[in-house]
């Protein structure tokens, strides 16, 4: 509620002008009986048409002012919804883009959109509602009785009485309903989730011939609901029928009292008519926000989801410093970092320890599941490490705000998502005011000569997610995006697993150039792609199995061995190791120390390696930090 | 994605048609008050969950045929239509006395004038006595009371007609789920389906219980209140009409014009969702291009446009009523200023006029109800149209009468015998595929996503019927069996790892009826998922939420292997462990998975290649048919499809 008042604040004109117009509406239906109640009074007594004239014009200005005010307030109450509807869309995505990974992780995707559409429409509709049906009692009631009054005291002290006593029902009514209405929307939401399943399951229900089980299942679900249903229905017929006979009732009082009271010259006869229609409008206009009154509290339950993620608590807080350091040797490193998702009961990374520098191409290759693609995001400031440190070109990531520190990081992420609007668009999203050549420079280097074929070229349309392009194509298109963007380091998340071998090739030749001045970090499943890169860090249930070239890996990693025979042919692996399969299979152990050492002498391998790796790297190991690996 | 999208609309919808049924109470203030209180019986279906599914959306659509459509639903409620001679009878005897009881109250008013006149004449006081209207005044609570009694007998009669008309409907389509294709539910969203069951017969109950229940009282009120009102005074009478008239017209242009704006409303909805589902889906790109700012001024535009559309229809829907009520007012202007003019003219009674009025109210309202209620009423018949669509939905062919047994215990030999098959039988996928599976063999399926793996499942398991050619178990064609004879014998674990409502205990029983605790236990032991269990709340007993979603993709991929353990199975189809699983999970369903496959036929699903370098039998498919089978070792030396794929993929 004290979100809504926040949001209802900017529009304190609208509220306003709908609580006025209100009240001229109402004022003016209440007023044409009243003065069809005069005219006939006139009429029967005086007989001065001159003064029915007189009237008449009144009334057609109660009618115009009425009219008027009904206009007015619909005009008002519709702006003030919708306007309140637009602003908690509007912050509940705005919240959104403060979220790191997890935080939006914890309301996942389906549950945001809900958030952001449905259950604002849900608000949105109740705010009316409450305009509609719930504000008109108060100044029905008010005014209703303030005219009986001023026709006779007693008249409108029953009115009031009548009131009342239908406000006290209507309010028990509403409280008994509500709970009954929770019971409804439990059956409603078993009756969908026993449909899902029925759907969803069809497979395996008919796998274990369980169709007969789920059938009753159903059916139970539904005779739930449907006996639910209907005890609402009963409810709502009973309540409508005692409304209607308490209306009779007052309707009979009103005339009763009337007739004495004109018989006692308290009031005019034809105002009996009028006082009628004042406690007929009043007790109807109870009914109704009592029926609007049942519906609130869902609306309240969908305030609630869009506060929670408007008042969500950041877990990623960005840091004082905008300003990065300038070139430096050393883009990225990882120190000691740790990662362990906030409900997983295991670390995903365990004690990372790497460096990327500029100029050269490090590349983390590993199972599914192995955390490769955490390190990109924690490189990225998705997540922040649970131990341990991130820098990007000397600074802690947390130290830095997210901003400043994108604009140093080029990404291509595993998911290759485009964004409707046209490929230029697209392409500039990490350089609003690079060039067209720019543009078809990136085009060219990330191998999307097929753009040029298209009749629009850079103009071509780009569906939502990028539907309309291949798998590969958007992946093409992703990697030039991210061409476009200046950065020092440039991610790769596996960014190249639905291109073809040739078209891999082509573009890692091409790349190579083009990306020269920075580092290169890329992620990949394929042996192939990642080969030629300066560093290879093999990647094993969090854990760095080995780091170093790919000949040095051969040589001292068992796990990155067995990625390799596991992708590649004999003879392609003979043809990589050359010399070193002989090597093995030929000289001794210390012949092999000595060859890596003074030849790479940058091979390392992470504590937990495999002892027998360990035993045969374990001279350059000690060495490494110095280098260029290291713990 | 698409079904948060759809379940919006339907809050969409829902938040419409709440707006539209308190719009049209609203409406009735003016109206005598009976028919005003016609309005809440229908807001059992008002409530929905915010997961519920979709309803096709705008009130524009129109059943393509509206009389077959009623003679259908008139059929289906056989048994009930008591309740509509009864309903039918109350309304006549209610539109009577609502009719009569402005006319009565015109007497009485008219008789205590008189009575008050002769007593201020004899200069006395005037108060109400037995004989000086008592009496009339409680005949006259008398008539409202009839009027009140036979609305009650049709709002409690129509009370549990409609939801037992939608429970009838509603079994009929849970029925109708278990002989439907499972072509039906891969052509159609679960969501679409359970609209259908949800949302269309809600539509309808409430349109049975307030449209047309409303309709019908006010179709009687108007020509009851316009005979009287003739009776009274025609010049009047015509003056109203023509008034009525120019309000009818209104809310006919007003309505049309509300389905142009909630088209528009529509669209800006649309466009919203999109953005919004293309913004969240793609949050890594917009937060790595620092891209923060502009997304947010995207969709800022995008809400903009809506609330804007919504502005327009809002008002629209709103504005119709008080549009045709200030009409109305007006033409009370005229008629007051006649009215007083025939009553000073001595040609009418105070009780007349004041009566005449009544009758304006009770003949205008519905006026401004008219042209909703018709659309509401067309779409709720199409509604019900696309529920019957889906009881017309051609059945799985029945069972052969004299089905084929295969000789216990089954020994698991499955052979595909030249099968041809297509999901489109003018467009084969297969089109003579053979291969045989030795009973114990394991066979692996291989191929990209999308290439057809699940085709060949849908044929063993008979999911779909083969155009041509036969599947064999253990010799028996597949096709003389019963379905439910036929699966018996099968397993499956998919990925998609389903699991129903209930405790884990009833989950891991599901395939086995009566499994004792123990079995349950030892199942889940073999499955590797027992401790996982024992971790829960309430451990066996623990009830799995909607969907499962307390628990991890790989805990419940576990259970589905417990669940095909306690079963157990001559044959196993099994999909391999997806790869959001974590690493120890996933060695736990190998583990577990290898337990199952011992000593039976096995067909795998292989989305690692290493898995499967093992396998009797290797098939390799693409584009929904075999095209290559044999051995890891023969495959690759024929150095074709698998060799490639084999020297690709990351093993």
């Amino acid at each position: 509620m004290r979100m809504l008042l926040h949001f209802l604040k900017p529009y304190k004109l609208q509220a306003f002008a709908v609580l006025a117009a209100l009240a001229v509406n109402l004022l003016g239906v209440l007023l044409v009986p009243t003065i069809l109640a005069n005219m006939i009074n006139i009429g029967v007594s005086s007989r001065d048409f001159d003064y029915i004239i007189e009237q008449a014009l009144f009334m057609l200005t109660a009618a115009v002012l009425s009219g008027a005010g009904a206009f007015v307030s619909n005009y008002f109450c519709a702006d003030l919804a919708t306007k309140v509807g637009r602003d908690i869309r509007n912050a509940v995505y705005e919240a959104s883009l403060r979220f790191s990974g997890g935080d939006f992780e914890q309301f996942g995707t389906g549950s945001m959109i809900t958030r952001t559409l449905g259950d604002v429409n849900v608000i949105q509709q109740a705010i009316t509602m409450t305009i509609q049906m719930m504000l008109p009692v108060p100044f029905a009631a008010v005014i209703g009785v303030a005219l009986a009054w001023s026709i006779d005291e007693q008249m409108g002290m029953m009115l009031a009485c009548f009131i009342l006593v239908v406000a006290i029902i209507a309010v028990v009514t509403v409280k008994k309903a509500a709970v009954i209405f929770q019971k409804l929307q439990r059956f409603i939401d078993r009756m969908n989730v026993r449909l899902r399943e029925s759907i969803t399951g069809a497979r395996v229900i008919r796998a274990f011939g369980k169709e007969e089980a789920e059938r009753e299942s159903l059916d139970e679900a539904f005779s739930a609901y449907a006996d639910s249903a209907i005890k609402v229905n009963w409810l709502f017929a009973t309540f409508d029928c005692s409304s209607f006979f308490i209306m009779n009732l007052a309707e009979v009082a009103v005339i009763w009292l009337g007739g004495n009271r004109v018989g006692a010259h308290a009031m005019q006869i034809a105002s009996i008519s009028a006082c009628v229609e004042y406690a007929m409008l009043i007790l109807f206009f109870l009914m109704m926000a009592q029926i609007c009154a049942l519906t609130l509290p869902r609306a309240l339950v969908c305030l609630e989801r869009c506060r929670q993620v408007i008042e969500c608590p950041l877990s990623i807080a960005d840091g004082a410093g905008t300003e990065l350091a300038p070139a430096q040797d050393i883009v990225a490193h990882f120190g000691n970092a740790s990662f362990r998702f906030a409900d997983a009961s295991e670390d995903t990374l365990h004690h990372i320890n790497f460096f990327c520098r500029r100029g050269t191409t490090t590349a983390i290759i590993g199972p599914t599941g192995s955390g490769k693609s955490t390190i990109a995001k924690l490189l990225l400031r998705f997540h922040d490490v649970s131990d341990g440190a991130v820098e990007v070109c000397g600074t802690d990531v947390r130290d830095l705000t997210q901003r400043a520190l994108r604009t140093r990081i080029s990404y291509v992420p595993q998911k290759a998502w485009l964004f409707s609007g046209t490929i230029a668009e697209n392409l500039r999203y990490g350089k609003p005011d690079a060039t067209d050549e720019e543009l078809w420079h990136a085009l060219d280097v990330a191998q999307s000569g097929f753009v040029r074929e298209l009749p629009d070229g850079l103009e071509t349309r780009v569906a939502q997610g990028g539907t309309n392009f291949s798998g590969g194509q958007r992946q093409r298109l992703s990697i030039a995006r991210a061409l476009v963007k200046p950065a020092d380091l440039y991610i790769f998340d596996d960014s190249f697993s639905a291109l073809d071998f040739k078209t891999d090739a082509a573009l890692r030749h091409a790349l190579a150039t083009e990306v020269a001045h920075a580092a290169v970090l890329i992620i990949a499943q394929r042996i192939n792609t990642i080969v030629s890169a300066d560093q290879i860090i093999a990647l094993k249930d969090g854990c760095i199995q080995g780091l170093g070239t790919h000949r040095e890996l051969m040589r001292s990693c068992a796990a990155y061995q067995e990625i390799a025979r596991s992708q590649l042919r004999a003879e392609e692996l003979e043809e990589l190791l050359g010399v070193d399969v002989e090597l093995e299979a030929d000289e001794v152990d210390v012949a092999d120390v000595a060859d890596v050492a003074t030849e790479a002498g940058t091979a390392a391998t992470a504590t937990d390696a495999p002892a027998a790796t360990s035993a045969e790297g374990g001279a350059p190991a000690a060495e490494a930090p110095a280098v260029k690996g290291g713990e | 994605m698409s079904r948060e999208n759809e379940t919006k609309n339907l809050e969409e919808v829902e938040a419409m048609e709440l707006i539209e049924r308190a719009q049209a109470q609203l409406d009735g203030i003016d109206a005598a008050k009976g028919a005003d209180a016609a309005g809440s019986a229908g807001a059992a279906g008002a409530p929905g969950s915010p997961d519920a599914p979709s309803a096709p959306d705008t009130d524009a659509e129109v059943p393509r045929d509206a009389f077959g459509v009623v003679r259908r639903l008139w059929t289906v409620s056989k048994g009930e239509h008591w309740r509509f001679a009864v309903v039918l009878v109350s309304i006549v005897c209610y539109t009577i006395a609502q009719i009569a009881a402005p006319a009565y109250s015109a007497h009485l008013i008219d008789l205590l004038w008189a009575n008050i006149q002769r007593a201020f004449a004899a200069g006395e006081a005037f108060s109400i006595g037995w004989d000086t209207g008592g009496r009339e005044c409680l005949i006259f609570l008398g008539i409202w009371t009839v009027a009140w009694a036979f609305y009650t007998l049709q709002a409690f009669t129509m009370a549990s007609f409609a939801e037992r008309l939608n429970l009838k409907l509603r079994r009929a389509i849970a029925q109708k789920l278990n002989v439907l294709p499972l072509r039906f539910y891969d052509a159609n969203k679960p969501g679409d389906i359970m609209s259908r069951a949800t949302n269309d017969l809600d539509k309808v109950s409430e349109v049975l219980q307030r449209g047309l229940l409303s309709m019908l009282m006010a179709v009687g009120s108007v020509v009851g209140a316009i005979i009287m009102m003739l009776r009274y005074n025609v010049v009047l009478t015509a003056v109203f009409l023509a008034f009525a008239v120019a309000a009818l017209l209104m809310t006919r242009l007003v309505a049309k014009r509300t389905l142009v704006l909630a088209a528009r409303q529509q669209h800006a909805v649309g466009v919203l969702t999109g953005h919004v589902e293309e913004a969240y889906s793609g949050r890594i790109v917009i937060h790595a291009f620092n891209q923060e700012q502009e997304s947010a001024a995207r969709i800022r535009e995008a809400t903009q446009r809506l609330a804007d559309a919504m502005r327009r229809t809002d008002f629209m829907t709103n504005v119709a009523g008080p549009m045709v009520r200030c009409l109305v007012r007006f033409s009370q202007v005229a008629l007051a200023l006649l009215g007083t003019g025939f009553l000073i003219a001595g040609r009418l009674t105070i009780g007349t006029l004041q009566a005449f009025f009544q009758y304006v109210n009770t003949a205008a309202e519905p006026l401004t109800q008219f042209s909703l209620t018709m659309n509401q009423l067309q779409s709720a018949l199409a509604a019900v149209e696309r529920v019957f669509d889906i009881l017309d939905e051609p059945e799985i062919e029945p069972d052969p009468a004299h089905p084929a047994r295969v000789p216990q215990p089954v020994r698991g030999r499955v052979a595909f015998e030249h099968v041809r098959f297509g999901y489109d039988p003018d467009r084969p996928l297969m089109r003579d595929v053979s291969f045989v599976a030795e009973p114990g063999q394991k066979v692996a399926i291989v191929g990209a996503t999308g290439a057809g793996k699940t085709t060949l499942i849908n044929l063993l398991m008979r999911f779909y019927e083969i155009d041509g050619g036969r599947i064999t178990l253990d010799g028996v064609d597949t096709h003389a069996m019963t379905r439910a004879d036929l699966r018996r014998n099968f397993g499956m674990v998919l990925q998609d790892a389903w699991l129903r409502e209930g405790t884990i205990a009833e989950n891991i029983a599901y395939g086995c009826d009566g499994a004792t605790r123990d079995e349950i236990i030892q199942a889940a032991k073999t499955a590797q998922v027992d401790f996982f269990v024992r971790t829960m709340p309430h451990d066996y007993d623990t009830e799995l939420a909607n969907d499962a979603e307390n628990i991890s993709q790989g805990q419940r991929q576990l259970l589905t292997i417990a669940r095909v353990l306690l079963a157990n199975p001559s044959i196993l189809i099994l999909d391999e462990a997806t790869s959001s699983v974590d690493t120890r999970t996933e060695r736990a369903i190998v583990a577990a998975m290898e337990a199952l496959t011992s000593g039976r036929t096995s067909f795998v699903i292989a989305h690692r290649l290493s898995t499967i370098v093992d396998s009797d039998l290797i098939l390799v498919m693409d584009h929904g048919t075999i095209i290559e089978q044999g051995t890891h070792e023969e495959l690759l030396a024929a150095g074709g499809a698998y060799a490639e794929l084999y020297n690709s993929q990351f093993a």
